[in-house]
């Protein structure tokens, strides 16, 4: 039996769910829906209430990332093609990471937003924070049009019950999977419609890279500031979601790299101890087999503990960098001559990378040298958990559609360019 | 028997020389812990005034890796799955190491129950030894054999009373000393409620048990309602808990007959350290458990950081001289937060 939390109405079986959704009615989901905008804006004011973003920071800027007028702008970067229609794929059924509370809600949305029926299924291990989202969309719900409850579902089932898994593989045309590259293969095994496929996100790893020269010139204002977006990026998902940083690169010169880290670390040591998390001792503990081991295995030539929270590494060369989680607040550093020389460290896997004190033609320059071998993203110290709907090399909302095209009547000039191809 | 003989800092005194030396042992003859050392600020020169700075490794790092300090063939890799994670301890054991992890057994249990070898009654199923040679239980209810003589197993293969072998050991042994000796919750669930129905007297009786009491908690069994039950309805008064790993064979903790806690064999220590800056512990304060030891010789578990919790109850004050000490639980293990999800479980569990 599947457990509804979106709408609320009970444990039904699979077949329930996809029955349902499939019911056609008088006026279907459109791509930019109304309806669904105005349900979504909604939800969006509803998180940032100031009461509920004091308790889950996540969930604030979840809301601000669904205010009606961004989710508009976000539709309309799909661009008008003279003769080309963009319709919604379907049915789509995502499955979420089991821990990280928010990231479905970025994937469902955009695939509602782009006029599709969607079953979420989400993890029975859901915390606070995806129990304070679910309230609030029943909230919403009672204020919505009819048509969100009709064409949206948010499930939770246990993993090991693979028969609701293939119900739903079978009867999706898009199928989008978060998670482990263990439990993706494991989902796998449930087959699609010859016509449907999927969207993966597996495991990723991504780091950070401050160019020493501009971190010591910068002014402290500015320093602080940049350690208070890394504390960010780096604690806000315990230093575990995919885009969370692990090694830190630094590009400079051997002396003036060394004061920039210490510098570096004194401040996030301060930022971490005004706005935690504070470790428990198991987190200390973890750390330690982790880095001990980063030891044993001969990658790391020296760790240091600043404090519970903090627990620097540098690397041994030549450099394997730790694409594992190591703990909350493990920071592998390693320095380079030039950013180019990360080039050679990079692997597909490798998702964001977050920057500081580069000229943004460094950064143009150094994405094309990597030409897609490597990272997705590029952006700023503090906006590594943003959430883009350009995710993982994928644009999202072409994902989530397809395109009809209409040839104009031909004319005999354009009528020779089609035989001749 | 006085099993524990020297005060807390006598004892400390005299293992800071050997640990250092067996720090250096290792350092030499495993490349991998000596990295460790060299990249955690303990190179070669650093002295050392006190037990407490000495440099641990945490428990789980063999549960992760090999640490080998041995070229010699290993006799035996013992394994033990502990609950904190999915992998077990892989611990190299070559015949130097095994003697002298037998042999610190015995002096250990020798300064408990004497030199002469008692009959022994196991709260088990022969095959703990025949098939689980290789496990904790195995190795420890083999390293309890060789205190004891004429061994006789208690409980058949689907772990229930072997009534048969515990009446016939009981009609030729009970008139004199004789060991017990098995794992807490088997103790409790099969045996004791088997001798209380029969009114055994077990007054001669040493008993020897160790393991979790996670188990019996659930069911209301403390270590008071386990001492108090054996003593009112079998007159055993010779109860000793015990603590030890098999990252540290060959070491184990035991309890005073009052059971006023704890206490380390000669050749061992406890720290227990507060979780948050790490320093000792004061008494009566809840802590990490970081166990010592000179036994390990073919891997480097001499000194170890668990993931058990644990308190000091006092010093120099007890039954025995030395420190005494309670263990109260375990860590949870620390879980990854965020979309890429190592668990083996996966992500959609």
């Amino acid at each position: 039996m599947i457990r509804t939390l979106f709408p609320l109405v009970g444990n039904v079986p699979a077949e329930a769910i996809v029955a349902r959704l499939a019911g056609s009615n008088g006026h279907p989901l459109q791509l930019a829906d109304p309806r669904m905008l105005d349900f979504l804006g909604d939800v969006g004011q509803r998180l940032c209430l100031p009461a509920r973003a004091r308790l889950y920071p996540e969930l604030g800027a979840l809301g601000v990332w669904l205010r009606k007028r961004h989710l508009e702008a976000t539709i309309q970067r799909l661009e008008d093609i003279t003769g080309v229609l963009r319709f919604a794929r379907g049915l789509v059924f995502h499955v979420a990471p089991g821990n990280a509370d928010t990231v479905f809600v970025y994937s469902w949305v955009l695939a509602a937003l782009a006029g599709n029926h969607n079953i979420v299924r989400i993890s029975t291990r859901g915390g606070d924070t995806l129990q304070a989202i679910l309230a609030v969309l029943q909230e919403a719900l009672a204020q919505a049009d009819p048509i969100v409850a009709a064409t949206q579902s948010i499930v939770s089932y246990d993993h090991t019950d693979l028969a609701s898994t293939a119900v739903f593989s079978l009867a999706c045309d898009l199928r989008v999977l978060w998670g482990g590259d263990a439990a993706i293969n494991d989902i796998r095994q449930a087959p699609l419609q010859p016509a449907a496929r999927d969207v993966v996100f597996p495991n990723r790893s991504s780091f950070a890279t401050i160019n020493t020269a501009g971190w010591l010139s910068a002014p402290p204002a500015r320093q602080k500031q940049a350690v208070e977006a890394f504390h960010t990026d780096a604690y806000l998902f315990g230093q575990a979601a995919c885009a969370s940083p692990g090694t830190l690169f630094w590009v400079g010169d051997v002396a003036a790299t060394r004061t920039a880290q210490a510098h570096f670390t004194d401040l996030l040591r301060h930022t971490v101890s005004a706005r935690g998390p504070q470790a428990d001792a198991a987190m200390v503990i973890q750390k330690q087999v982790a880095t001990y081991g980063l030891a044993v295995e001969n990658i790391a030539r020296e760790i240091t503990v600043v404090c519970n929270e903090i627990t620097t590494v540098q690397l041994a060369a030549p450099p394997r960098l730790p694409r594992r989680w190591l703990g909350t607040g493990v920071f592998v550093h390693w320095r380079l001559d030039r950013l180019q020389d990360l080039l050679p460290l990079l692997k597909r896997q490798d998702q964001t990378l977050t920057w500081f004190g580069f000229e943004y033609a460094e950064l143009d320059a150094f994405a094309r040298q990597l030409a897609g071998k490597g990272i997705d993203r590029i952006v700023p110290l503090g906006h590594a958990l943003d959430f883009s709907p350009i995710w993982d090399g994928y644009d999202l909302l072409r994902e989530f559609t397809r395109l009809v095209t209409i040839n104009p009547p031909q004319t005999a000039e354009n009528q020779h360019d089609s035989q001749r191809h | 028997m006085n099993f524990a003989r020297r005060t807390a800092q006598a004892s400390s005194d005299l293992l800071l020389p050997q640990l250092t030396a067996l720090m250096a042992y290792h350092r030499q003859a495993c490349p991998a812990y000596a990295r460790v050392l060299e990249a955690t600020g303990h190179p070669r020169t650093r002295r050392y005034q006190q037990l407490a700075e000495l440099p641990w490794l945490p428990v789980r790092l063999f549960k992760e890796h090999a640490l080998v300090s041995t070229a010699a063939d290993p006799v035996t890799t013992l394994t033990s799955s502990g609950t904190t994670g999915a992998g077990a301890s892989r611990i190299a054991l070559d015949r130097e190491a095994a003697e002298r992890q037998r042999h610190m057994l015995i002096a250990t249990l020798v300064n408990l129950v004497g030199p002469q070898r008692l009959p022994l009654l196991i709260i088990d199923a022969p095959s703990a030894v025949r098939q689980q040679r290789a496990t904790i239980r195995g190795a420890t209810v083999l390293g309890v054999m060789n205190i004891g003589r004429d061994p006789v197993f208690a409980l058949d293969e689907d772990l229930e009373v072997n009534a048969v072998a515990i009446d016939h050991f009981l009609q030729r042994h009970a008139g004199s000393d004789f060991l017990i000796f098995g794992f807490t919750f088997l103790v409790w669930s099969r045996f004791y409620s088997y001798v209380r129905s029969r009114a055994a007297d077990l007054s001669h009786a040493v008993l020897l048990h160790t393991g979790g009491w996670k188990k019996l908690a659930d069911q209301a069994v403390t270590a008071e309602v386990f001492r108090g039950g054996f003593r009112e309805h079998t007159g055993l008064t010779r109860c000793h808990n015990f603590y030890g790993m098999v990252e540290q064979g060959g070491t184990i903790h035991v309890e005073s007959a009052s059971g006023d806690g704890l206490y380390c064999p000669d050749h061992a220590d406890v720290i227990i350290r507060d979780p948050l800056t790490w320093q000792e512990a004061a008494i009566g304060t809840l802590g990490v458990i970081e166990v010592l030891s000179t036994t390990p010789r073919a891997h480097p578990g001499h000194i170890l950081l668990t993931e058990d919790l644990g308190m000091l109850l006092g010093v120099d004050d007890g039954e025995w001289p030395g420190k005494r000490f309670a263990v109260a639980g375990r860590l949870p293990k620390a879980e990854p937060r965020g979309c890429s999800d190592t668990l083996a479980q996966g992500v959609v569990s």
